[in-house]
């Protein structure tokens, strides 16, 4: 949102600065996203050029002589446009340059002396404009200040409003904002009533919809104007924000939509029938719109419409057909409420982003619609003349007040620094909201008609802090509890992060890079792959994107074929995350991926790159997460990622551990320079997390007694999670039990569908003793006991 | 601090990376990510959708434990937007404190402590204002000051300012839809881009390099193994 400092002072009567203005709107939320204040161009001035000649030693240059009022300069300057008589806009030596972020100083140019600088729009940071030097129009002396000459003594504020503040899509509403925090006093809004209302309108309302789309339409028609271009201060006004001025009646609802905020609408009425109607469209219409695009409509979309065509899209934008032109006689002027998200609905749909869109799919003021259509009425008839008609109206408008009972303490709970009432009271009504019926701590806070998001007493507690300052918000340091500590040390996602530091320095002291790439794959690599069609994007950024990745793998051959062109050789690359089985499931994972020209011996001094060498990296990797690569069961690997004959995987029970071997040479036809590439998956998250995060084998306390092992087989619930069997167990007895591992899983009809068969091996010794039957009988009998009850389990025989 | 580190899957449902978290369909706030979305569709026959942020996290935690909760939750996020400062694919952590009173100054002080460590800087000058995200209320976002010298960007020190962060109180509709009693439970929540915080920390220019590859800009960008 765009406003300039004259028009805000339209509505703020204040004493603040622009650049105070501007510090204060951040601060209450409305953030400042540029200021364009130009006060300090007022060092540079008009100045003529007297005479100019070529430069003797370049072309394109010229030498002028440069007059400012006081004296002549020689300015070296290379703009095409420099003719003689010309005024421009001269900057002195030791002027400092906006645009360019330079400093002059006094110097040659190519052998002649230059004394200063004629200035581009670009140098100014006025515009990109850096064809030639700005020429300055009119009939102005040569001395006067650059921001006189180029009318820049309005500074122009550009605010970002967040959603929630639809209030603040006008100046009105900006100004009202500043005057709670207290920056200036609220100026009443001057609306000149015309009298004129003589006639009954011919043009009549309906409202025909789904009841819920538009509640209210007031309008007046306009008799005999005479539109025109409009008048200077309200060009300059729609100019300074950026807006092109178009004709009077058009620059009249454009300058109330920013000024109050309240959108509306000009037919021009011969063009239309008599008879309006709010309705619902459907799939055969269509409508040329305002912004010269033929949009289909649809049986969603609130239409205006006569008795026969649709004329413009509800709360979004007109139809040019009824437009109106310069050459308009009778007008009629709209203003409705209509449902925020029905227009947000059609406005997406139809993807029209207009002002009128923003404003009501926020919801606006239901109370200045009447205001809105006195406002423009006035206007039209100062402006283009004529004669109006009474007002002509369909609904009516709910204006429902939202009274919220408001408790004060809530304020201290929620923002941890105290207020007193008479403070908060204070900062509410200074927002003019009402308040009243004091009594136990609470009031009554009734909400004006411009607020539709205070909904509740959080809103009211964020309004208070928002205008009493977060910047007094207390800084606490809440200490962690032993609890909160207990609990990180005891999450299993905080010991799967140690885990894979553990994994990635592993990778990292085998000369493997870590790369991040993205989780998407192509549609030749989804299909290649076979990954699941539920993967698919909908709106895909490119077809290289177009589905979640099965595997890393093709991301990881691109990234590797793209090194290898550019000269390098050493390549081996991994990553941790995630690959999508399908819309539903995901498993985070570590690739590895490591090729080798043929040719090419330096880098593996451990002898060639081949499935024993990939066999030897993978048991390193597992053996610094504790676990040794033959403890694992190994099986030809049918992935068909992976070359059939030089391949193989690891399995703990029934749960894939790791895939490893040559890339399948199908999929490597594709990478003509990665004919040798080997490839680890490694589903770290199947392995028992508590054994990957032990810091060491060697480094547990050592016992002189005698261990003793135990296997256990219990039938569990399908979906029982091994994790916590494993922590359980381990728990049973912390002094006794040392270890155990998983060493099969068995499904089966014969133990019911919904079960599963786990057995497991426990590792018993004492750092005290050597346990003698007895011990043992009673360990094994409480781990059965513990483990049948706790997780509904049933050991088997 | 005691956070303990929190997971979601990137494909969610419209109910956790939206509507929990009080961001209804035709609310403009949606328009204020760009989603992608999965063509595939979920139990309410809505599409999935790559999270748009980390804040996900929060729902299904909340709908999983009781309060007390103190969690962080990195993670990969997506946008359909893509330059120098934007990619699909990027990365957030979000944190969130539920107890029985934690409140907006303990929000304050906790990320002043976060952004000294991060940005190892102990004079940082730091600016909290008000702002909007529909899952917090009282929201805020926070700036750090920087300044530039010998075309260096200095954090800490400056009457320039970088946004980092958006945080705020958990909206009491939040707790409300995650079945926390938001009469006797509140709390905080924050959340920011690691990539952009990583780029401004590193003095890096396009977020782009973070995911292309070039094991070049990786060897004299990247980390290593000391940083493990």
């Amino acid at each position: 949102m765009k406003f300039s400092y004259s028009w805000l002072c339209d509505h703020l009567d204040t004493k603040l600065s622009p650049s105070e203005i501007a510090e204060t709107l951040t601060n209450i939320g409305l953030e400042l996203e540029s200021l364009s204040d130009y006060s300090s161009y007022a060092q540079f001035v008009v100045a003529t050029i007297v005479d100019f000649k070529k430069h003797p030693n370049a072309d394109r240059l010229n030498i002028c002589s440069v007059e400012n009022g006081e004296k002549t300069f020689q300015v070296i300057c290379g703009a095409p446009n420099v003719k003689k008589g010309m005024k421009g806009i001269f900057a002195a030596d030791g002027m400092y340059i906006p645009g360019t972020d330079i400093t002059l100083k006094k110097g040659k140019i190519r052998g002649e002396v230059s004394e200063g600088m004629l200035l581009s729009e670009r140098e100014l940071n006025l515009s990109d404009n850096h064809e030639g030097i700005i020429e300055v129009q009119g009939n102005l002396r040569n001395g006067t200040d650059a921001v006189t000459a180029l009318n820049l003594n309005d500074p122009i504020f550009e605010i970002g409003v967040t959603p929630n503040r639809g209030d603040c899509l006008s100046v009105r509403g900006i100004a009202r904002d500043l005057s709670a925090k207290g920056v200036g006093k609220l100026k009443p809004i001057n609306i000149k009533k015309a009298t004129s209302e003589e006639f009954e309108s011919p043009i009549t309302w309906s409202i025909q919809n789904d009841g819920n789309s538009c509640s209210f339409v007031v309008s007046r028609y306009f008799k005999d104007i005479q539109n025109s271009t409009s008048p200077e201060w309200l060009q300059k006004k729609l100019l300074s924000i950026g807006l092109r001025p178009i004709n009077a009646l058009v620059d009249i609802t454009n300058f109330i939509t920013m000024d109050l905020g309240r959108p509306l609408h000009v037919f021009d009425a011969d063009k239309i029938g008599n008879k309006l109607n709010m309705r619902l469209s459907n799939d055969q219409e269509k409508l040329l719109a305002l912004d010269n695009k033929e949009y289909s409509l649809n049986d969603i979309t609130t239409v205006i419409a006569d008795n026969k065509n649709p004329l413009a899209i509800a709360g979004i934008i007109g139809g040019n057909d009824s437009g109106c032109t310069l050459e308009t006689k009778n007008v009629f002027l709209e203003v409705a409420v209509f449902n925020p998200s029905m227009v947000a609905k059609t406005g997406r749909k139809l993807g029209i982003n207009s002002d009128a869109r923003y404003r009501f799919e926020r919801g606006l003021d239901l109370e200045i619609v009447n205001e809105g259509l006195d406002y423009a009425s006035s206007l039209i008839y100062e402006i283009c003349g004529g004669s109006f008609s009474k007002k002509v109206h369909a609904g009516k408008i709910d204006l429902n007040q939202n009274t919220i009972s408001y408790k004060f303490d809530n304020f201290e709970k929620t923002i941890g620094i105290e207020l007193s009432e008479k403070d908060q009271i204070k900062i509410l009504n200074n927002l003019l909201f009402e308040t009243k019926d004091y009594k136990d701590g609470t009031c009554d806070v009734t909400i004006p008609s411009w607020r539709n998001d205070i909904k509740k007493n959080i809103d009211l507690i964020e309004e208070i802090i928002r205008i009493h300052g977060y910047d007094k918000i207390k800084t606490n340091f809440p200490l962690s509890s032993n609890d909160e500590q207990k609990k990180v040390t005891n999450s299993l996602i905080n010991k799967k992060y140690t885990v894979i530091k553990k994994l990635k320095k592993s990778l990292i002291s085998n000369n493997f890079d870590e790369i991040i790439t993205f989780s998407f794959q192509s549609l030749q690599a989804h299909e290649l792959l076979s990954g699941d069609p539920s993967l698919k994007i909908s709106n895909s950024i490119s077809e290289d994107h177009a589905f979640m990745r099965s595997s890393m793998l093709f991301n990881h051959l691109e990234s590797l074929e793209n090194n290898r062109k550019k000269g390098l050789n050493k390549l081996s690359v991994f990553e941790i995350g995630p690959v999508y089985n399908n819309s539903k499931s995901q498993d985070n994972i570590l690739f590895a991926l490591t090729s080798k020209n043929k040719n090419q011996n330096k880098y593996f001094e451990e002898g060639s790159l081949d499935y024993y060498f990939l066999t030897k990296i993978l048991s390193k990797i597992l053996s610094t997460v504790n676990f040794d690569i033959r403890q694992f069961n190994i099986t030809r690997s049918n992935s068909n990622i992976f070359h059939p004959g030089q391949s193989a995987e690891l399995h703990m029970g029934k749960k894939i551990i790791a895939r490893y071997g040559k890339i399948h040479p199908l999929i490597l036809e594709n990478f003509p320079k990665l004919s040798n590439t080997y490839g680890i998956e490694l589903y770290f998250e199947n392995l028992p997390i508590d054994s990957m995060v032990r810091r060491n084998k060697n480094s547990k306390q050592e016992s002189s007694f005698q261990h003793s092992e135990k296997d256990f087989s219990f039938i569990f619930n399908k979906d029982q999670n091994l994790f916590e069997v494993y922590r359980f167990v381990l728990g049973i007895d912390k002094k006794l039990i040392q270890k155990l591992e998983f060493f099969d899983e068995y499904l089966s009809s014969e133990i019911g569908s919904d079960k599963k068969s786990i057995a497991f091996k426990v590792t018993i010794q004492s750092l005290e003793k050597t346990l003698d039957e007895k011990d043992l009988e009673q360990i094994h009998q409480n781990i059965i006991d513990k483990v049948s009850s706790k997780f509904d389990a049933k050991i088997r025989s | 601090m005691g956070y303990a580190v929190a997971e979601g899957p990137d494909i969610e449902t419209d109910f956790y990376n939206f509507s929990a978290l009080n961001i209804p369909e035709d609310h403009p706030a949606r328009e204020m990510q760009d989603t992608f979305y999965i063509e595939d569709q979920d139990e309410e026959n809505k599409p999935y959708v790559l999270r748009t942020h980390t804040s996900p996290v929060q729902i299904r935690t909340m709908l999983s434990q009781e309060p007390p909760i103190k969690i962080i939750a990195p993670g990969r996020t997506y946008r359909c937007d893509s330059d120098a400062t934007h990619s699909p694919m990027f990365h957030q952590v979000e944190g969130l404190f539920i107890s029985e009173n934690a409140n907006m100054s303990d929000l304050k002080g906790t990320l002043i402590e976060f952004c000294k460590q991060f940005f190892e800087v102990q004079d940082l000058k730091v600016r909290f204002r008000p702002s909007y995200f529909p899952f917090t209320e009282p929201s805020a976002e926070m700036d750090i000051a920087y300044h530039v010298k010998n075309n260096t960007l200095h954090i800490g020190e400056g009457d320039k300012w970088l946004e980092i962060l958006g945080c705020g109180m958990v909206n009491p509709v939040v707790l409300e839809n995650c079945k926390i009693d938001n009469s006797i439970y509140q709390g905080f929540a924050f959340g920011m881009g690691l990539d952009r915080i990583t780029m401004l920390k590193h003095g890096l220019t396009d977020i782009r390099s973070f995911f292309n590859a070039n094991l070049n800009w990786i060897n004299q960008n990247g980390f290593g193994l000391g940083d493990y």
